[in-house]
C-alpha cells in the first residue's frame, strides 16, 4: 500500500497531521502522536452442522496522545474530520497543564524531563515477509469460505463416533493503521489476522467430555485450506480416550514437566507480565530493580519476539510506529530487559523495544508481549520425563493469570498426565496450578530441545485485549502446587 | 414519546441514522431488522503516588444491525454514521447474509413479549441529573480526594512501606436505543460514578503485597471515595507473612466482594445455548432439585435505581421478576427466541440481569450472641466465621476454570486461615477443586452483605468440605 492510500483512507493531509499534533502541544506537552485506525473483521459461525450465522463490523477512528514526561493525556474521534479530532487533541493536551498545576507528593519519583522522544536502532522488515498475505481478507467473497467450515465440521464428525457437537468459527480482517508524531515520523501498516476455533462436545456412556483446538495467523485468505481443516480436525479428536479415563490427581506440591508448545502460558504468566517495564517503572513488579542479575539457570534465554513471519503476535510496527524486534527478557539465566514503550524507555534511558501495543484507536499504547517463548536446551522430552519418579506431565492450558506484586501465577490445565518412576500414566484434567515467578524460574531444573510455537488463539487481557502467542520447549519444574482431591 | 434533552447522549439525527438502516434494510428486502444504537462517554483521571498520571477522554457510538431475511441471520455493526456510508453498510450485509445457510428459528420475539415500558430511558431510576454538572475541574479534585497521599496519610507503617499507589476517577453515560421493524422502540440510560485504588507495599524482608479496593453507583454522590485507598492498603498489609497451609478438605467462607466467581458457571450452564450444545452441566434439570435447599438467587431486574436493573433485554424481550433458583430448585432456563424455536422450549429472557442471592442459615452453631435463623436478622461475615468456627476465608481468586461441560472447576484462592471464628493468619499458593453441583450442596450460609454497587447482589457464602491444595 502506497502513503497515498493511507491519507485517502483517513481523509486527511500531512499539514493537517502537523496542526493537529500542534494543538495536542499546545498546553506544553513533551510529546505527541496520532494513531489512525480503519478495521474490518469478518465471523463465520458452524453450528448443528450449517453455517447459519455470520456478520462484520467496521470500525474507524483515531486517536491522540499527549505525553508530559511519562505522564498521558489521551482521547479519541470516531471520524477523522478536523473538528473533532482537534477537540481530541485539545482534550489530550490537558495532561500537560494538570500535572503542572498539581504538584508531587510521590514516595518515588520518575525521570521527569528525560527526553521522551528516543528513537530506535531497528528496521523494520518488509511486510511481505512478516505477513504473507496472497489473498487479501477485504478482497475474498465470505462464500468462499463455508464449504471449509463445513469440511471442518464433516471431518472431525467423521474421525470419532462421540462426536455430539461441532462449534467452528471463522474470524478474520484486517487493519489499516497510520500513525504521525511530534518527531515527524509517519509510519504505515496494514495487518491482517485470521483465527480458526473448533469445539468439539463428546458424549459416551451418559458423561460428556469437550476439546476445543484453534490457530490464528497474521496472513491472507491462503491460509484457509483442506489441510488446515484436516490438521484441526485430527487434533480436535485426539487423547479423547484419556479424557474420559482422565481423573483428578492428589492435589499438592510436585514436579511438574510442561510439554512444549502450549506451556508457554508459564512464561506469559509468570515471568513475562512481570518484565513489561510499566509495573517495574512504577515499582509493582517483582523483578522491579533486578536488571543484570541472575534469575534463573544459567543456558536459559526468555525471548519476547515481533518478527516470526505470520505469528499472531508479530508486530512490523508496534503501535508507537517503533519496528518490530526480538527482545531477550532473559539471557543465559541472567534478567537482560524489560519490554519497553515509549514512556518507559525513556525513564529507564534505553532504546523502545516494540512493545507498545493497543487493542484499538480507543487506548493509548502500554508495554505488551508478543511472541513470548524459551529457546531450545539441550536435554531431550523423553530424558526428563524419565528423570521425575512422581509428578505430573501438562501439555494443554486454558485461562492463566498473574498477580505483578507478589508474582504469584497460575493457570488451568485441561488435560495431562501423571508421571510415574519416569514413566506416563494416568490421565489427568482439570486442575489448577499455581507457583510464583521468580521461584518457578529458579526451580526450572532442565531445558528440552524441542521448542514448539503455539499457534492458537492467544489472547492477553491486560488492561485491554492483544493478540499474543507463546511457546517453550520440554521443561522441568521441581516444584509447583497442583489442585486436586 | 418526550425526552428530557439534558439526559440524552443520542440525539435525533443518530436516532434517524439507525432508522435509515432499518428502512434501507426493508427496502433492500430484508424480512426483518433491529438495530441497536449505543452511544457511551468516559472520563478518567488516574493518579499515580498522588500526581495526576493519565487523562482519558472516550467518546464512542456504533449501530448494530441484527438483519433477518430469506429464513436467514446475520449481525453487523459500525461506527461510521455518514449516510451514504450506511447504505453500503445495510447493503454488503445483505448481500453476506444471503450467503449463509437458512435457519427457520430466527426471527424477531413476539411483539407481545417486548417492553413497552422503556420510553425515556429514565425509568429503571439509574441516570444521576448531575452528571451533566459535573466539570473536569470537580472530577480532578474527586480523584485527588481518594490518594493516600493527597490524603496526607502516612505511607510507613509497622513493617510495611507503600511503594505504588495508583487511583482513579471515571465517570461515564450510556445510552442504548433499540428499535425493530415490528414496531418495538426501547431507551435505557444510565449514569455511572467510579473510584479505585491499588496498592503496592513492601514488607521488612522487601517482599511484595497488593490490595484492590473500588467503589461505583450510578449517582454522583452514591460512592465512598475516601475509603477505597484505605481499605485497599488494609487489604495488602494483611497479606503480609503468608503462611503454607496443609492440604485437606476445610470449611472455605468465601467473600462478598468475590463470590459472584462461584455463581457465574450456574447462569452459564442455565443458557438454552449452553444446555442445546450440550456444553451444560445442568441438563434436564428445570423444576428439579439440585442444589442446597439454602440456595435462592432471584433475578431482580426491575428494582428501581439498582445497578444492573434494566427493563429490556438484547431482544427487546421484557425482563422480569422471577426465581432462577429457589431452595434448591432450578427454576430458570434463559431462552432466547432463537433458541425457543430450536429446543421446544417456552422463551424467558437471554439471561439474567439483577441476579440476588438470598441469605440462609444452614449452620448448627449459634455463634455468639447471633442466633442465625432468620431470614429477617442480619447475617455478616463475622457472623459467618464464628458460625463456621475453623477453615479458610477466600478473598480473591487467582486464575483457575470451571468446565461448562462437567462442573468441574480448579481455582487458585488468596485468603486466610481462620480459628475459634478469627482470622489468624494469610495463605497464599493455594487451590480449591471440586465440582460445581457438590459445592452448592454444600452450601452452609449467605450473608446478607452483597454490596449496593454491584450488579449482581452476592454476599459473603459459606461451604463445607471444599478440597484445598497448598
Amino acid at each position: 500500500m502506497t502513503e497515498k492510500y493511507y491519507l485517502d483512507t483517513f481523509s486527511v493531509t500531512i499539514r493537517q497531521m502537523e496542526d493537529l499534533i500542534s494543538a495536542a502541544l499546545s498546553r506544553g506537552g513533551d510529546f505527541a502522536d496520532i494513531y489512525f485506525e480503519y478495521t474490518t473483521g469478518s465471523d463465520l459461525l458452524l453450528r448443528d452442522g450449517e453455517v447459519a450465522s455470520g456478520g462484520f463490523n467496521i470500525d474507524y477512528g483515531a486517536g491522540i496522545r499527549v505525553l508530559k514526561g511519562e505522564k498521558t493525556g489521551y482521547a479519541y474521534s470516531e471520524d477523522t474530520g478536523m473538528r473533532n479530532m482537534l477537540s481530541a487533541a485539545r482534550a489530550a493536551a490537558m495532561i500537560a497543564e494538570g500535572s503542572s498545576g498539581h504538584g508531587h507528593a510521590g514516595t518515588r519519583r520518575g525521570k521527569t524531563g528525560q527526553n521522551m522522544t528516543a528513537r530506535t536502532e531497528a528496521q523494520p522488515l518488509s511486510a511481505e515477509s512478516l505477513y504473507p498475505m496472497q489473498m487479501e481478507w477485504r478482497q475474498t467473497e465470505a462464500s468462499a469460505f463455508l464449504p471449509f467450515l463445513k469440511s471442518l465440521g464433516e471431518k472431525i464428525g467423521a474421525m470419532d463416533s462421540r462426536v455430539a457437537k461441532v462449534t467452528a468459527r471463522l474470524s478474520y480482517g484486517q487493519s489499516d493503521i497510520m500513525m504521525f508524531n511530534s518527531l515527524g515520523e509517519l509510519t504505515c501498516d496494514t495487518r491482517p489476522l485470521g483465527s480458526v476455533t473448533a469445539s468439539v462436545i463428546f458424549t459416551s456412556g451418559g458423561r460428556s467430555e469437550n476439546k476445543t483446538v484453534s490457530r490464528s495467523f497474521r496472513t491472507g485468505a491462503e491460509m484457509i485450506t483442506d489441510a488446515l481443516a484436516e490438521e484441526m480436525a485430527r487434533e480436535a479428536v485426539s487423547g479423547i480416550d484419556e479424557r474420559f479415563e482422565a481423573r483428578r490427581p492428589k492435589g499438592g506440591q510436585m514436579p511438574v514437566v510442561m510439554g512444549a508448545g502450549a506451556s508457554g502460558i508459564l512464561l506469559h504468566e509468570a515471568m513475562g507480565h512481570a518484565f513489561e517495564a510499566d509495573f517495574n517503572r512504577k515499582g509493582q513488579s517483582i523483578f522491579s530493580g533486578r536488571m543484570g542479575e541472575r534469575i534463573c539457570a544459567s543456558g536459559i534465554d526468555i525471548v519476547d519476539d515481533g518478527t516470526i513471519p505470520a505469528n499472531r503476535g508479530t508486530c512490523r510496527y508496534d503501535d508507537e510506529g517503533i519496528p518490530g524486534q526480538k527482545t531477550w527478557m532473559v539471557k543465559d539465566g541472567v534478567l537482560n530487559s524489560y519490554l519497553h514503550d515509549r514512556i518507559s524507555a525513556a525513564w529507564f534511558g534505553v532504546s523502545p523495544t516494540g512493545n507498545g501495543r493497543r487493542e484499538s484507536f480507543r487506548f493509548n499504547p502500554i508495554p505488551r508481549m508478543r511472541a513470548t517463548y524459551m529457546e531450545n536446551g539441550s536435554a531431550s522430552p523423553e530424558d526428563i520425563i524419565s528423570s521425575v519418579r512422581k509428578g505430573i506431565y501438562v501439555d494443554e492450558f486454558s485461562n492463566g493469570q498473574v498477580k505483578i506484586g507478589e508474582g504469584d501465577f497460575t493457570f488451568y490445565v485441561k488435560s495431562g498426565r501423571l508421571i510415574e518412576d519416569g514413566r506416563l500414566t494416568m490421565p489427568v484434567k482439570d486442575i489448577n496450578i499455581i507457583g510464583n515467578g521468580p521461584q518457578a524460574l529458579a526451580d526450572m531444573t532442565a531445558v528440552g530441545n524441542d521448542l514448539k510455537i503455539d499457534n492458537g488463539t492467544w489472547t492477553c487481557g491486560k488492561e485491554q485485549s492483544a493478540a499474543v502467542s507463546c511457546g517453550i520447549p520440554t521443561v522441568l519444574i521441581k516444584s509447583l502446587t497442583v489442585g486436586g482431591e | 414519546m418526550e425526552m428530557d434533552n439534558k439526559t440524552d447522549l443520542i440525539d435525533e439525527s443518530e436516532k434517524a441514522a439507525a432508522r435509515r438502516c432499518m428502512e434501507t434494510a426493508i427496502r433492500l428486502g430484508a424480512s426483518q431488522v433491529r438495530i441497536s444504537l449505543n452511544k457511551s462517554e468516559t472520563d478518567s483521571f488516574t493518579l499515580l503516588n498522588g500526581e495526576l498520571d493519565k487523562v482519558t477522554r472516550s467518546a464512542d457510538r456504533s449501530i448494530f444491525m441484527h438483519l433477518f431475511t430469506d429464513g436467514r441471520y446475520g449481525t453487523f455493526s459500525t461506527n461510521v454514521f455518514e449516510g451514504k456510508s450506511l447504505d453500503g453498510f445495510v447493503s454488503q450485509a445483505l448481500s453476506t447474509v444471503r450467503m449463509l445457510a437458512p435457519d427457520p428459528y430466527r426471527r424477531l420475539p413476539d411483539p407481545d413479549r417486548t417492553a413497552k415500558d422503556a420510553v425515556t430511558g429514565t425509568e429503571t431510576g439509574l441516570y444521576d441529573a448531575t452528571y451533566r454538572d459535573t466539570d473536569e475541574k470537580m472530577k480532578l479534585g474527586a480523584a485527588l480526594s481518594g490518594s493516600l497521599f493527597r490524603q496526607g496519610k502516612c505511607v510507613r507503617g509497622d513493617g510495611y512501606e507503600v511503594i505504588s499507589e495508583e487511583c482513579e476517577y471515571s465517570d461515564g453515560c450510556d445510552d442504548n436505543y433499540t428499535i425493530d421493524s415490528q414496531g418495538f422502540e426501547g431507551r435505557h440510560i444510565e449514569t455511572s460514578f467510579a473510584y479505585c485504588s491499588e496498592i503496592t507495599i513492601t514488607d521488612s524482608k522487601g517482599d511484595r503485597y497488593s490490595g484492590y479496593w473500588w467503589d461505583s453507583s450510578p449517582e454522583r454522590d452514591g460512592m465512598d471515595i475516601i475509603s477505597c485507598a484505605d481499605t485497599a492498603l488494609l487489604k495488602a498489609i494483611r497479606q503480609i507473612g503468608p503462611r503454607r497451609h496443609k492440604s485437606g478438605p476445610e470449611t472455605m467462607v468465601v467473600d462478598r466482594s468475590v463470590s459472584s466467581r462461584l455463581v457465574a458457571p450456574l447462569f452459564s450452564a442455565l443458557n438454552a445455548m449452553s444446555l442445546q450444545q450440550k456444553s451444560s452441566f445442568l441438563p434436564d434439570s428445570l423444576g428439579e432439585k439440585v442444589f442446597s435447599d439454602g440456595l435462592t438467587i432471584m433475578d431482580m431486574a426491575r428494582t428501581y435505581g439498582k445497578p444492573g436493573s434494566r427493563l429490556y433485554d438484547s431482544e427487546g424481550v421484557a425482563t422480569a421478576e422471577v426465581p432462577v433458583i429457589s431452595g434448591g430448585v432450578v427454576r430458570e432456563y434463559f431462552v432466547n427466541t432463537h433458541m425457543a424455536g430450536k429446543t421446544g422450549m417456552k422463551p424467558t429472557i437471554e439471561g439474567v440481569s439483577r441476579p440476588v442471592l438470598l441469605p440462609f442459615n444452614g449452620m448448627s452453631v449459634p455463634c455468639g450472641s447471633a442466633v442465625l435463623d432468620s431470614e429477617e436478622k442480619e447475617i455478616t461475615l463475622r457472623d459467618i466465621l464464628k458460625g463456621c468456627g475453623s477453615g479458610i476465608y477466600v478473598c480473591g481468586f487467582n486464575g483457575g476454570n470451571c468446565n461448562p461441560v462437567t462442573g468441574d472447576f480448579s481455582y487458585g484462592i488468596e485468603g486466610f486461615v481462620f480459628s475459634g471464628g478469627e482470622i489468624t493468619s494469610p495463605v497464599r499458593e493455594m487451590l480449591i477443586t471440586g465440582n460445581m453441583k457438590r459445592l452448592w450442596n454444600s452450601l452452609l450460609a449467605a450473608g446478607t452483605d452483597a454490596r449496593a454497587c454491584t450488579r449482581w447482589q452476592m454476599p459473603t457464602l459459606a461451604f463445607q468440605n471444599v478440597d484445598f491444595s497448598a
